[in-house]
């Protein structure tokens, strides 16, 4: 197979390749590149029904071969140095991977502080039978190990090895399989099954198509439209109608992106944590380890309303910042629509332990709730979790702040349970963020001179990258200062918590942590 | 209008050293002294006839107006440092800042990926130092500014020792 290592002295039999045709994938541009600099006179020549040889040419052509064939045979052996001197290596708890041959680069990353795996199939890949896998760490602008291309099945079946060691799930084995998996290259896979899973949604593409034309990109395109044309009656000039064209081809651009990335969206569950699959023509296959998600947003573009849809995002350290559209905001996305139903099950599905005995009520209130006009009654020093259940819990934005947000205060506020943070704000753009309580980074109170009349202040959670950015909006003064308190020491004890289980503590350091930690896994040391 | 300090009751903030008033006041002067100068650039071209459209009264108001402006930060500055505080309890560095705006951050020290110690041309010679945290967030902007250069080195190994003593997961 091609994974076997041909060439490798004994000491490092363990070490493995990536497929040899990998480079021709990655490097076809260039390749295409090369034969349409050289072939254009001549297929030029062609279309204008020119002899293929003319004199010119003749004089020309062997200089012009000699040049092509430099060039394509260096190209050629270039893209066979980067394949052999690209080796990988899954073993004692790390996963190792060599490049380059005159810069050489070593990369290793602990298993067990993998954020997240995506077994990649651009649509070339995809033709060949072959998928990347990428391998998040924490604090990466890019993916800490990608391997391109593996095998799509060797890339699933490293997934799930890889997924075996970090997890500690497999307790003993973990340490046991991953030496021995490594040490019989040709048959790895056998020794780790994937772990099996259960499908819990899918995406429907008519809903997927409904959700991008009612998303705010289409209604900022309907009023930009409308404001062209009137523009251009009343100008009565017709010119600037040509910046229009490649405006257009631009949306459709971008609404193809969200379809490609968008479509055959399946979330599915298994004891590695969440898998999402999706994809037209490059496929994508998540994991999200459990655990892994440091904040979550769901949110609900006013139109969406009319069907009941929302849209789940997440942050997750080492997929950094989404871009407008593409790939980041594909991966971010936990969900790109859904009813309410289907978003309390992904819910519970990632927040398994909502900490609360009716987690889809507070769930539901923080989607959708308002407080009464009343205001939230008795807005004292107490905290929240205690409330009498009327909105779920949730404290809003006092009275006296209504001028402030005139509509969004019976919406924005806060709710805690025993392991998350509930922040809802926004009566036509809903918002609901959760933030697990081990996931707090660092928080801070701010509160502007207009803030300060209405005694009033933001209390802003600090999260990893991500489309996500924490925010309780306009609470009162005393809820935001005992919420700041409240909150530092449900985060300190969650933090305590959380070291118990080696799923829950992807980057704590051996040397660092304190003696008391008991489950550690072998392959800590 | 009553300023209401909005940090948690009950902490004892420790307060930064009044000579990093002297710092920011050299950052002010520098800073005036260029945006009044490149300001004064229309004044000057609208005197020497260079260019008509900007009348005079608006090419004296518009450096005029940024100086006044500056002259009211100045006036600031002293009560802004001031502001300045920072407070180490059990598990977490509080550090508050702002007499507007108003901002009091909790740094948990598990939280604290690592610490870093910066000083400037003009901190030098008065012997401070600026202190930033750093966590997983790059939302986390933790600076106390001002620290004398010992008191900085103390929180550094302060802090890094407790965070090693606390460090959690992501």
């Amino acid at each position: 197979m091609a994974l076997t290592p041909e060439g490798t002295g004994a000491g490092d039999a363990d070490w493995l390749r990536v497929h040899p045709a990998s480079p021709f994938v990655r490097g076809w541009v260039a390749l295409a590149a090369l034969f349409l600099f050289f072939g254009r006179d001549t297929f030029e020549r062609l279309l204008q029904g020119g002899p293929v040889f003319d004199e010119s040419f003749a004089g020309r052509a062997p200089w012009l071969l000699l040049g092509g064939g430099t060039l394509l045979l260096l190209t050629v052996i270039g893209f066979i140095l980067s394949w052999y001197f690209t080796r990988y290596q899954v073993a004692e708890g790390y996963v190792r991977v060599n490049t380059g041959f005159l810069f050489k680069q070593q990369r290793q990353a602990r298993l067990d502080r993998v954020q997240a795996i995506d077994v990649v199939q651009p649509f070339l890949a995809r033709i060949f039978g072959l998928a990347e896998l990428r391998f998040e760490v924490a604090d990466a602008g890019e993916s800490a190990v990608h391997l391109a291309y593996l095998r799509a099945d060797e890339a699933r079946q490293l997934r799930a090895t890889i997924l075996a060691g970090a997890s500690g799930a497999s307790g003993a084995a973990g340490s046991s399989l991953l030496p021995s998996a490594a040490k019989e290259p040709g048959q790895p896979e056998a020794a780790t099954m994937e772990a099996p899973e259960r499908t819990v949604l899918t995406v429907p593409p008519s809903r997927l198509l409904g959700s991008l034309l009612l998303s705010e990109q289409s209604v900022a395109i309907a009023a930009g439209g409308i404001a062209s044309v009137m523009l251009s009656a009343v100008t009565e000039n017709r010119s600037f109608t040509v910046f229009l064209i490649p405006a257009a081809i631009g949306l459709v651009a971008a609404y193809w992106n969200s379809f490609n990335h968008g479509y055959n969206f399946t979330a599915a569950d298994s004891p590695d944590g969440l898998r999402l699959r999706y994809g037209l023509l490059d496929t994508r296959a998540q994991t999200v380890p459990p655990g892994r998600i440091q904040a979550l947003k769901v949110s609900q573009p006013p139109l969406w309303r009319l069907f009941g849809w929302y849209r789940v995002q997440v942050n997750v350290a080492g997929y950094g910042l989404a871009g407008s559209a593409g790939e980041g905001a594909a991966r971010t996305t936990l969900l790109p629509v859904g009813s309410l139903a289907e978003v309390l099950e992904v819910l519970s599905l990632v927040i398994p332990d909502s900490g609360t005995p009716d987690s889809g009520k507070v769930f539901t209130a923080g989607i959708a709730g308002l407080a009464q006009a009343a205001g939230t009654p008795g807005t004292g020093t107490s905290g929240s979790a205690d409330r009498p259940v009327d909105d779920g819990g949730f404290v809003t934005t006092p009275r006296r702040a209504r001028l402030l947000a005139p509509l969004g205060w019976r919406r924005n506020g806060f709710t805690a349970t025993e392991t998350v943070l509930l922040l809802r704000s926004g009566r036509w753009w809903r918002n609901l963020v959760v933030v697990p309580h081990q996931r707090t980074q660092s928080m801070a109170l701010q509160q502007g001179p207009l803030a300060r009349r209405f005694r009033v202040a933001d209390l802003v959670l600090h999260t990893t990258a991500g489309p996500v950015a924490p925010r309780l909006i306009q609470a009162g003064l005393d809820e935001a200062r005992t919420l700041l308190e409240a909150q530092s020491a449900r985060a300190h004890a969650a933090r305590k918590r959380q070291k118990s289980e080696h799923w829950m503590d992807p980057a704590a350091e051996p040397a660092q942590r304190p003696a008391e930690d008991t489950q550690e896994g072998p392959h800590h040391g | 209008m009553p300023t209401e300090a909005i940090d948690p009751p009950g902490i004892d903030w420790v307060r930064v050293s009044p000579k990093y008033i002297t710092v920011r006041l050299a950052g002010w002067a520098l800073g005036t002294l260029v945006a009044v100068a490149l300001l004064s650039l229309p004044l000057a071209l609208v005197l020497s006839g260079t260019w008509k459209w900007p009348p005079l009264w608006l090419a004296v108001a518009l450096p005029a107006v940024w100086l006044l402006l500056a002259l009211w930060r100045l006036a600031l500055i002293p009560r802004q440092v001031r502001s300045i505080g920072y407070a180490e309890r059990e598990d977490d560095l509080l550090i508050r800042r702002g007499i507007f705006y108003q901002r009091t951050l909790v740094v948990p020290y598990g939280r604290m990926q690592y610490v870093d110690i910066a000083v400037g041309p003009v901190e030098r010679p008065l012997g401070l130092c600026t202190l930033k945290l750093h966590t997983a967030s790059a939302g986390t902007s933790a600076e106390i500014p001002g620290l004398p250069a010992s008191e900085g080195a103390r929180l550094r190994e302060q802090l890094s020792a407790r965070g090693e003593a606390r460090l959690a997961g992501l």
